[in-house]
């Protein structure tokens, strides 16, 4: 290359740098960049906050023209055996149907308060609602289990029919719901618990709750393998409050040993209609468990509804057709099973 | 010399889109991790 060459080149390079520098590149390829990241801030906030209009039907704006509200009354002796109770500002009828609506939470964290706006709506449509808080599992209370929480929601009961009836609503049946923690204990104060309920239970309404211990199930935590079975048994035992082994795997003695904390076991001709709604991906409690309990509600005959959200895991996040369902069908349920008399 | 050609225009406009179609799949792919679920199907992203 001949030094002519090599500066016609360099005054090709200086052209092309004064060209862009005219053309204002630089500070274009900067604004590209400053509208992606503000679009994708735009993104995410639209998916964060945005509410789908359906969802906006089951929020209401709580005033005393909806009902009343009555914070923290006790049903035992523990910090956490207190309930909220939501009476609607009609006061005029006879009798009410009561909804309890227990919290999420994994069994070791959660609030009644969480769920306000699920009990503020079921007061507006002229139930008796309350949420109940449990004994959470914890360092302070290593002893509290699936088991334990679900007794103290059983012992809470007649408290709740008490002082709703105290406060001059007389409730004359109820249902019980939940979402995660709080629909497994739903689901077992609706199956095991509900011959002995201080009203009829009529129908039961849960999300994402688990409702069986077999390890085949818990694919999400991989005791569906074999080396993971001594971990199966350990956690097991703690959430149901027994001793589980891997030799009473397959043998009446583990069906026994869980029957307590799980609401599949406890089904039979007479278990109140149910709707019911999983994600198809849970990472964290067993889909599969869910599909045999719907087996099984099918094969008594319980009138029932099963919702699958073939995208989602635990937050039932991706469907929201499902999620739109599920809530009507709830609905249509409470309309039939518990309506609002007059 | 005009900054914003017709050209560069289209530009942005792409990078809004590809930006907010972006913003709403890493939310849902975080969702997935906590929650379980898939990238695509169900809800638009």
């Amino acid at each position: 290359m001949t030094a002519e060459d090599k500066d016609a080149r360099k005054a090709r390079r200086a052209a092309r740098r004064a060209e862009r520098k005219a053309r204002g590149t630089g500070k274009f390829v900067a604004l590209t960049i400053l509208v992606f990241i503000l679009a994708a801030g735009v993104g995410v906030a639209s998916k964060l906050l945005a509410k789908p209009d359906w969802a906006k039907r089951y929020s209401v704006e709580w005033s005393d023209a909806i009902g009343t509200k009555q914070t923290d009354l006790p049903y035992g002796d523990g910090p956490a055996n207190k309930f909220d109770l939501y009476l609607p500002a009609d006061a005029s009828r006879d009798h009410y149907g009561l909804v309890v609506y227990l919290h999420p939470g994994g069994f070791t964290s959660g609030d009644k308060s969480g769920d306000a706006e699920m009990l503020q709506w079921l007061c507006s449509k002229g139930y008796v609602a309350a949420g109940i808080n449990y004994t959470l599992f914890s360092e302070e209370n290593p002893e509290a289990n699936v088991l334990t929480q679900s007794e103290e929601i059983r012992d809470a009961m007649p408290h709740v029919v008490e002082a709703a009836r105290a406060a001059g609503y007389d409730v004359d049946q109820m249902a019980v719901a939940g979402g995660s923690a709080g629909g497994c204990l739903a689901l077992i104060y609706g199956y095991r618990d509900a011959a002995t309920s201080p009203v009829p239970v009529r129908m039961v309404f849960e999300a994402v709750g688990p409702s069986s211990f077999y390890p085949e199930d818990w694919t999400c935590y991989g005791f569906d393998k074999p080396e993971n079975i001594e971990a199966a048994c350990g956690l097991f035992s703690t959430m149901c409050g027994a001793t589980l082994t891997p030799d009473m795997l397959g043998t009446p003695a583990w069906d026994e040993a869980t029957k307590p904390a799980s609401a599949l076991l406890w089904v039979t001709d007479q278990t109140v209609p149910t709707v019911m709604a999983y994600g198809k991906y849970d990472t964290m409690q067993p889909y599969l468990a869910s599909v045999r309990l719907d087996a099984a509600l099918t094969e008594h005959g319980v009138p029932h509804e099963y919702f699958v959200a073939e995208h989602s895991g635990h937050g039932l996040q991706n469907d929201g057709d499902v999620n739109r369902a599920y809530m009507e069908k709830v609905e249509e349920y409470l309309d039939r099973y518990l309506p609002v008399g007059e | 010399m005009r900054f914003l050609t017709k050209r560069r225009v289209v530009i942005l406009v792409v990078a809004a889109v590809v930006g907010f179609v972006v913003g709403r799949l890493a939310l849902r792919a975080v969702g997935n991790l906590l929650l379980g679920g898939t990238l695509l199907g169900g809800d638009f992203l």
